[in-house]
């Protein structure tokens, strides 16, 4: 598999070859997850995973130093999914990066399936933590930063949250002892589309405002659009420059983004597609490749 | 009796034994190193030891993470907090990880004794007994736990250690070994078996030598390993006795109590009578006054080996 280089900021004009690369990988991803839900009949969560396409395409396109060959490389980057219901989307990312074949697809949670429900680092090549209860694996990762300071280990540890999980006081103590303990090999992402399961967080579960809470956690935070490469990688870049405080890179998405159909859902987007919602789907799909590729 | 040993100390220097033969063994706190004793290891070791502060959730957690990249963490607090506060995240995140975490809870049982029910742990082995992956141990003096910490730091996979706070004297020989999973008898008899785990193996040898006065055998067996229990560990001993009683500083449900009727009911058609809290928050005094005032008395064992008789 081809590798281009790890761990740089994308610059619109400059590398505008490998973003439109990445934004095909978006495509692809996006179609993989539909035929993940429909073909197995499984009511998927594709407004949460569709909301994480770019960010986790980011991660293992371009940024996590892992090897598919050797998934339990010491010196790998650790990759913590806390909003771990995201898991479609990470299995797609680790078949695509070369981790496991894709016929593997078609037992997804199923009985001895390689790919459960939620992450299993004994079934699935690539994962390195069981996650699923929310507010936990954030947790875990702030442990696992806490161990390579202390080995001052060669590689990062990394979490993708979701903004409802940061309902779960689990998550603001793990913060708060990260931030004491001056953990800083952690890059924690933040999936902010502002929905939980329920819908909109607004006036209900709301976690606003979610920069000021971070900051008065005393970590050093970082916006993006995480719907766009180039603004991913700079906040990635300038999150790993922090020395001595933990980072994490709010990511600004949408709920069902880049799929009409799941993202003007009039309820919660949780559904089993029927066939004629999933041909109108890939078309849209089809069509933005169409333009891609014109 | 050779002179009572506080558990504890016990531990706190095993601990910083194992920190010296194992490089990758670290510590955790919850604000309560004093209570725990684990500052001489704060003392031996810099940097391998953390204080979280007052988040005992997220000690299973930080952990399992620290263990997940090769550390061998050990944490501390009052077992009712080590347990119950953060049990999901045992479950989740130390169990089902298997993430090779020693959760060590300290002042079990009704050792926290004025402090009152908030701060006894009663019901933590029924909690974890039925987590997957998961051993348990219940140590029963100064030597034992010693040897259990060696062992702990050398096994690969989850623990829960219970400590009580109580000084024992040594009970077991000098050339006893701890074995995961193995029950030990202490005390031969051929009418009722006496499982008991803890210090309160105390408690089973004073009942010992009361009947041993009037030519009634009580067999007292201490167990040590809580999860895994091979059945044969009970019935080894069961097999000879007409009845049974266990004897824990614990919840009648789901502890000591429940594992050996469980294996009695599958294998042997034998009375067993649970000697625990019965199922009731307790109060606050000193820990020997509310053992008495809960069930935990010689009386009470003595009641009910009468009751095992007259009825096998």
């Amino acid at each position: 598999m081809d590798m281009p280089p790890r761990k740089v900021v994308l610059a619109p004009d400059r590398d505008a070859a490998r973003i439109w690369e990445l934004q095909l990988d978006a495509v692809r991803m996006r179609r993989k997850i539909l035929e993940m839900g429909h073909c197995n009949r499984i009511r998927l969560h594709y407004g949460a995973l569709m909301s994480m396409v770019e960010i986790v395409t980011t991660l293992y396109r371009c940024w996590l130093k892992v090897r598919p060959d050797d998934p339990g490389w010491p010196e790998r980057d650790r990759f913590v999914l806390s909003k771990g219901h995201g898991a479609p989307a990470v299995y797609v990312a680790l078949w695509m990066a070369g981790f496991f074949e894709e016929r593997h697809f078609d037992g997804f949670r199923r009985l001895h399936s390689i790919l459960q429900g939620h992450p299993d680092r004994f079934k699935t090549p690539g994962i390195d933590c069981n996650t699923g209860s929310l507010g936990q694996g954030f947790a875990v990762a702030c442990g696992m930063a806490l161990g390579a300071k202390m080995d001052d280990a060669p590689y990062r540890v990394y979490s993708l949250l979701g903004d409802g999980e940061c309902n779960e006081g689990s998550i603001w103590e793990a913060a708060q002892i990260a931030s004491n303990l001056r953990v800083d090999r952690l890059t924690a992402l933040l999936d902010w589309n502002r929905k939980s399961s329920y819908g909109w967080m607004k006036g209900r579960n709301d976690i606003e405002p979610l920069r000021a809470k971070w900051e008065a956690f005393n970590w050093a935070v970082y916006e993006c659009d995480g719907h766009d490469f180039a603004s991913i990688t700079a906040a990635l870049c300038a999150a790993e420059e922090v020395r001595e405080r933990p980072a994490i890179v709010l990511c600004r998405t949408t709920k069902g983004k880049g799929i009409p159909y799941v993202e003007n859902y009039p309820t919660k987007p949780n559904i089993l597609l029927s066939d004629d919602a999933y041909a109108e789907c890939l078309a849209h799909l089809d069509q933005v490749e169409a333009e891609l590729r014109a | 009796m050779t002179q009572a040993r506080d558990v504890t100390t016990a531990y706190s220097e095993a601990l910083v034994e194992v920190g010296g033969a194992f490089p990758n063994v670290v510590v955790l706190d919850a604000d309560i190193p004093d209570s725990c004793m684990t500052e001489p290891f704060y003392r031996a070791f810099p940097g391998r030891a953390f204080d979280l502060g007052i988040a005992e959730q997220s000690l299973p957690t930080l952990a399992a993470g620290l263990a997940l990249v090769g550390k061998i963490p050990f944490y501390n607090t009052f077992a009712v907090f080590a347990v119950h506060r953060g049990l999901d995240m045992i479950r989740q995140s130390v169990a089902y990880n298997r993430a090779n975490v020693k959760i060590v809870g300290h002042a079990a049982g009704l050792s926290l004794g004025y402090a009152g029910p908030s701060h006894h742990a009663l019901e933590d082995v029924a909690a974890l007994r039925a987590l997957p992956s998961l051993t348990i141990l219940s140590p029963s003096d100064a030597v034992e736990v010693r040897q259990m910490v060696w062992w702990m730091a050398q096994y690969d996979g989850p623990v829960y250690l219970r400590l009580s706070r109580s000084a024992v004297p040594a009970i077991y020989a000098p050339d006893y070994r701890f074995e995961v999973g193995k029950t030990v008898r202490l005390r031969e008899g051929s009418d009722v078996s006496v499982f008991v785990t803890g210090d309160l193996v105390v408690l089973a040898l004073a009942l010992h030598d009361r009947f041993a006065a009037e030519g009634i055998g009580v067999q007292v067996v201490t167990v040590p390993t809580l999860k895994p229990l091979p059945p044969e560990e009970i019935l080894r001993h069961g097999r000879l006795t007409r009845a049974a009683l266990t004897i824990e500083d614990h919840n009648v449900f789901g502890g000591l109590g429940s594992a050996v009727a469980e294996i009695y009911a599958e294998h042997l058609p034998k009375r067993v009578i649970r000697l625990g809290i019965p199922d009731t928050f307790t109060e606050s005094d000193d820990c020997p006054v509310l053992r008495a005032a809960f069930g935990l008395s010689l009386e009470d064992a003595v009641r009910a080996v009468r009751r095992l008789l007259a009825a096998a």
